[in-house]
């Protein structure tokens, strides 16, 4: 498989909670290496989306494959990064973002050496041995970040993760989630409400209807990096997207 | 009534001359022993149970209305039954103090993986962890802080059972001093068994807060 073939293939994706049809007949593909935003009004069931691409919960119908085969959390390596901190309170820093491949159980030295490394990426590197309930709201998501980056991924799947913080925490961590991806190669999925969010992470969005959810429209996103929320182009893509989005 | 002097002196006094069989060194010796082997089993069994309880529903239903029924019943009130299943020897004094103790661990290991917060596991999960690997690497280290204020309570429960336990026809032990010191009208003897009940207890638990404060650094570093 050469760069920029298909490593998530979504068919006929279906959810509902009883009577309820949140999930209608979803299919599309993620390219390797696309950094995709998938936008939608509030309560459209963007996390039920997310939930069910990874078998969190039972879907009625449908499948997502990934690397042409049916998705398996331990064969193939996807990495979920939640709205809440998911950091593990009893181990320290350099521990929680090793945690991951502890899990995969790899060699120590192998551990060691991810770790560092990542560990400088995110900027932790003096904080090694600090424990979560010693550390900062972005810290926490950075070491949950890192943890993830850290099992190097084949997919990335974000849910909100930047929704609790305030604005310039916001803007700090998604320029370093932009450094991340363009260093790693990483291919991600990221879940947001936030449409200039989706515009400045992204170089594809799917916007998702009100329930029960289709895709109302995907896009390209070509905007040169690093980008300028104030250009008229970005301003631009932001409207056409609010608009789609519209539902009232 | 014995004056605080009076009770003073006969402690040190008996530190050094025996009462009954032994010091009061042996006799807190005794009754530390029975407490120690009655605590152990009360928090490896308890644990254990508490754990199972939290994790599996099936555990629960079938261990949860038993438990709750027996659980409001006092170590003392145990003591007829146990003369009767156990005798009067030391397999029937660690009982007691086994009741004693063996509740207080249950239910602070089943809330410690009640609790235990979904995204965590759904983390781990996630990341590729098998049932094993979640339980062993996210369900019992979180719920460890529960687990530990759970031996907490049990100890202090288990040591105050001491008494109940040398009711069962006992010749040493600080609950043996009380006892003959009740039927003797000896209120010095009595203070004389209560006050090492009290002190030991407190060290007991100053023991316990200190090992948890060593384990369980990390839920304890900002406070």
């Amino acid at each position: 498989m050469t760069p920029g073939d298909n490593i998530v293939e979504v068919r006929n994706l279906t959810k509902s909670f009883g009577d309820l049809l949140v999930l209608n007949d979803i299919s599309f593909d993620v390219k390797r290496g696309d950094f995709l935003c998938i936008v939608g009004p509030t309560g459209c069931g963007k996390t039920t989306f997310l939930n069910s691409l990874t078998k969190l919960y039972d879907i009625d119908r449908g499948e997502m494959l990934v690397n042409g085969e049916s998705i398996n959390l331990k064969k193939h390596n996807v990495a979920y990064i939640f709205q809440e901190y998911s950091t593990m309170q009893w181990l320290d820093v350099e521990q929680n973002i090793g945690f991951g491949l502890k899990i995969k159980k790899r060699p120590k030295e192998e551990i060691q050496e991810k770790v560092d490394k990542v560990i400088k990426l995110v900027g932790l590197e003096k904080y090694r041995h600090y424990y979560p309930n010693q550390l900062s709201v972005s810290m926490l998501q950075r070491v949950v970040i890192a943890r993830a980056f850290a099992t190097e991924p084949a997919l990335l799947l974000m849910d909100e993760p930047y929704g609790h913080l305030d604005l310039q925490l916001k803007y700090k961590l998604e320029d370093e989630l932009i450094n991340l991806w363009e260093k790693t190669g990483t291919t991600v999925i990221f879940i947001t409400h936030n449409i200039e969010e989706a515009v400045y992470l992204s170089n594809r969005i799917i916007v998702l209807t009100n329930k029960p959810t289709t895709i109302k429209r995907e896009m390209l996103n070509g905007l040169p990096r690093p980008r300028d929320i104030a250009s008229p182009d970005f301003i631009a893509l932001r409207d056409q997207v609010t608009e789609l989005i519209k539902w009232w | 009534m014995a004056g605080p002097e009076e009770v003073f002196a006969l402690i040190c006094k008996y530190f050094i001359e025996p009462v009954g069989r032994t010091t009061l060194f042996g006799h807190i010796g005794a009754s530390l022993g029975r407490v120690l082997i009655g605590y152990s089993i009360a928090s490896l069994a308890g644990v254990t149970l508490g754990l199972a309880m939290g994790y599996s529903k099936t555990v629960r239903a079938i261990a949860a209305p038993l438990f709750n029924i027996v659980r409001p019943i006092p170590a003392v009130a145990w003591i007829p039954m146990t003369i009767l299943w156990l005798g009067i020897g030391e397999a029937a004094k660690i009982f007691i103090i086994f009741i004693g103790g063996f509740a207080n661990t249950v239910i602070n290991s089943m809330s410690g993986v009640r609790t235990v917060d979904p995204v965590l596991i759904g983390a781990a999960q996630l990341l590729g962890a098998s049932k094993w690997q979640t339980f062993r690497r996210v369900i019992l280290p979180s719920s460890f802080p529960y687990v530990f204020a759970g031996l907490q309570i049990s100890l202090s429960g288990s040591w105050m059972s001491v008494l109940a336990a040398e009711m069962v026809s006992s010749h040493e032990g600080v609950g043996w001093l009380i006892i003959t010191g009740m039927n003797n009208a000896n209120t010095a003897q009595i203070m004389a068994g209560m006050i090492p009940i009290g002190v030991v207890g407190f060290i007991l638990v100053s023991l316990m807060r200190w090992i948890e404060k060593k384990l369980c650094a990390w839920n304890d570093r900002s406070r």
